[in-house]
């Protein structure tokens, strides 16, 4: 500790989503949604690429939402909802460390086009389809939530833990919008659905040629 | 169907993030290099990388080791050196070992790989030049002459098997952020013209978009700068030429 990344490629999506249903859907932590807008919660979609890293090379999609600290003066946080993979070596790491809830899944990606693209499928089923435009170029550190510091919560097996997580980008392009997400069949999906997301616009999207990130050990909060 | 990929050079540079590239993405992976340890590193916690120690400048050896693993969909052939030494300074030796490796070894990949994808009649065939190869600068007589060599047999090879659903391409990037070139620019800084090499995801992400484009769209410029110096070697060859001669004089 800490696990270190040393290369990764990253496209992410903002949305706005109502912030009663998005609290019914991650009430199972204990945490509450933070609501930037009034009535309104962030859920951050995003599809990374780890080439070089600890825990080897994979495929990664999350679904995320911004969080209220647990505890009083902590940051805001990115509680991880849903963390598909598609390798072993990281799915038991993941889980076992720091209780990120991973499974495995077909997760084809396109990082290099101009629209960048990814989609989770299980057996061949798609779960859901993200499609991220090229934005403008941004300095570095802008368009990925800001500060390089976030707190990573998750919640497996009852236990919610809070990972310290940091991360240096560069090659960073955002705007507006930018994404199109297409839900397919799967219970995670439904929840999106549930969320307004399917066809919904984005707040924001960014991408990241190259992100460098260090996961420090986790810590349980209830 | 998974997929394989056989990468050579994989211990470092351009072969190592290539390898991850592709083990990332659910690809069956043979990663190949003389360096034991490196290729360790390359393929650390990664299940379905494979790591070989294979010389490529041995044509016994790479053909063994397609035997074993069997035609992969797609070669990245990185593996090669790129020594710096005035013409006529360097021994027939260095300038044999240097085409044995980059044009030999090309040869050596190709013609124990290509074969089995004609037969399953598709794959994808990356080979590593330079942009030394378009536009020469001073002391890289044998390695843009190795790397010229490499370009002339790919324009054949597209030749001979057009229609067989055989991509090749032919990578010329500009200098390359790997330890080979850090180790060169720091010894003579002037003959890089004092340019900082660029990322070897940049070069990898100019190679994965040329491979969407048709079969017989065989060379790929990466960035910008390449593609700007290629052109005025067509158009301007006499400007280019005083441009170089400035950028990389002695101090």
């Amino acid at each position: 500790m800490p696990v270190r990344i040393r290369d990764a490629g990253v496209a992410s999506a903002m949305f706005a989503v109502p912030a009663r249903p998005a609290q019914a859907v991650i009430g199972y932590s204990g945490l509450e949604v933070a609501t930037p807008l009034p009535g309104r919660a962030i859920c951050s979609l995003a599809f990374i690429r780890y080439a070089d890293g600890d825990l080897g090379p994979y495929h990664e999609f999350a679904v995320a939402f911004l969080v209220r600290p647990a505890a009083k003066g902590g940051r805001v946080g990115a509680f991880i909802h849903w963390l598909p993979v598609n390798q072993e070596f990281t799915l038991d790491a993941g889980r076992s460390i720091w209780g990120f809830p991973k499974e495995i899944a077909d997760i084809p990606m396109d990082l290099t086009s101009r629209i960048q693209r990814c989609a989770v499928r299980f057996g061949g089923r798609t779960a859901l389809e993200l499609a991220v435009r090229p934005g403008v170029p941004m300095p570095s550190g802008a368009g990925t939530g800001g500060a390089p510091k976030v707190d990573a919560y998750s919640c497996l097996g009852g236990v919610t833990r809070r990972t310290p997580w940091t991360m240096t980008p560069s090659g960073v392009r955002a705007r507006p919008g930018g994404a199109r997400l297409r839900l397919g069949d799967h219970p995670v999906a439904d929840e999106l659905r549930s969320l307004g997301m399917d066809g919904a616009h984005a707040l924001s999207t960014s991408t990241v040629a190259h992100l460098s990130m260090e996961f420090a050990e986790a810590e349980e909060v209830w | 169907m998974r997929r394989t990929g056989l990468v050579t050079g994989a211990g470092s540079g351009l072969g190592a993030l290539a390898a991850q590239r592709l083990a990332a993405a659910g690809w069956d992976v043979v990663a190949v290099d003389l360096d034991e340890e490196a290729l360790a590193r390359t393929a650390l916690r990664s299940p379905n990388m494979h790591t070989r120690v294979c010389d490529i400048t041995d044509p016994k050896a790479v053909e063994a080791l397609v035997a074993e693993t069997g035609a992969p969909h797609r070669v990245v052939h990185a593996a090669g050196i790129g020594p710096m030494e005035p013409a006529l300074e360097q021994s027939l030796d260095e300038v044999e070992r240097i085409l044995r490796i980059n044009y030999l070894g090309t040869v050596h990949v190709v013609k124990a790989t290509m074969p089995g994808m004609l037969e399953r009649g598709g794959g994808e065939l990356v080979l590593f030049s330079s942009l030394a190869s378009w536009v020469c600068t001073r002391k890289t007589a044998a390695y843009a002459a190795s790397k010229a060599a490499i370009n002339a047999y790919a324009e054949v090879l597209v030749q001979e098997h057009a229609g067989s659903g055989v991509k090749i391409r032919v990578v010329c990037p500009r200098q390359v952020d790997t330890p080979g070139f850090r180790k060169a620019a720091e010894a003579d800084p002037a003959s890089t013209a004092g340019m900082k090499g660029m990322p070897p995801r940049v070069v990898l992400d100019a190679v994965d978009r040329s491979l969407a484009r048709p079969a017989d769209d065989l060379y790929v410029f990466p960035g910008a700068l390449a593609q700007i110096t290629v052109g005025l070697k067509r158009h301007a060859p006499g400007l280019l030429r005083r441009v170089l001669a400035r950028a990389t004089a002695p101090h």
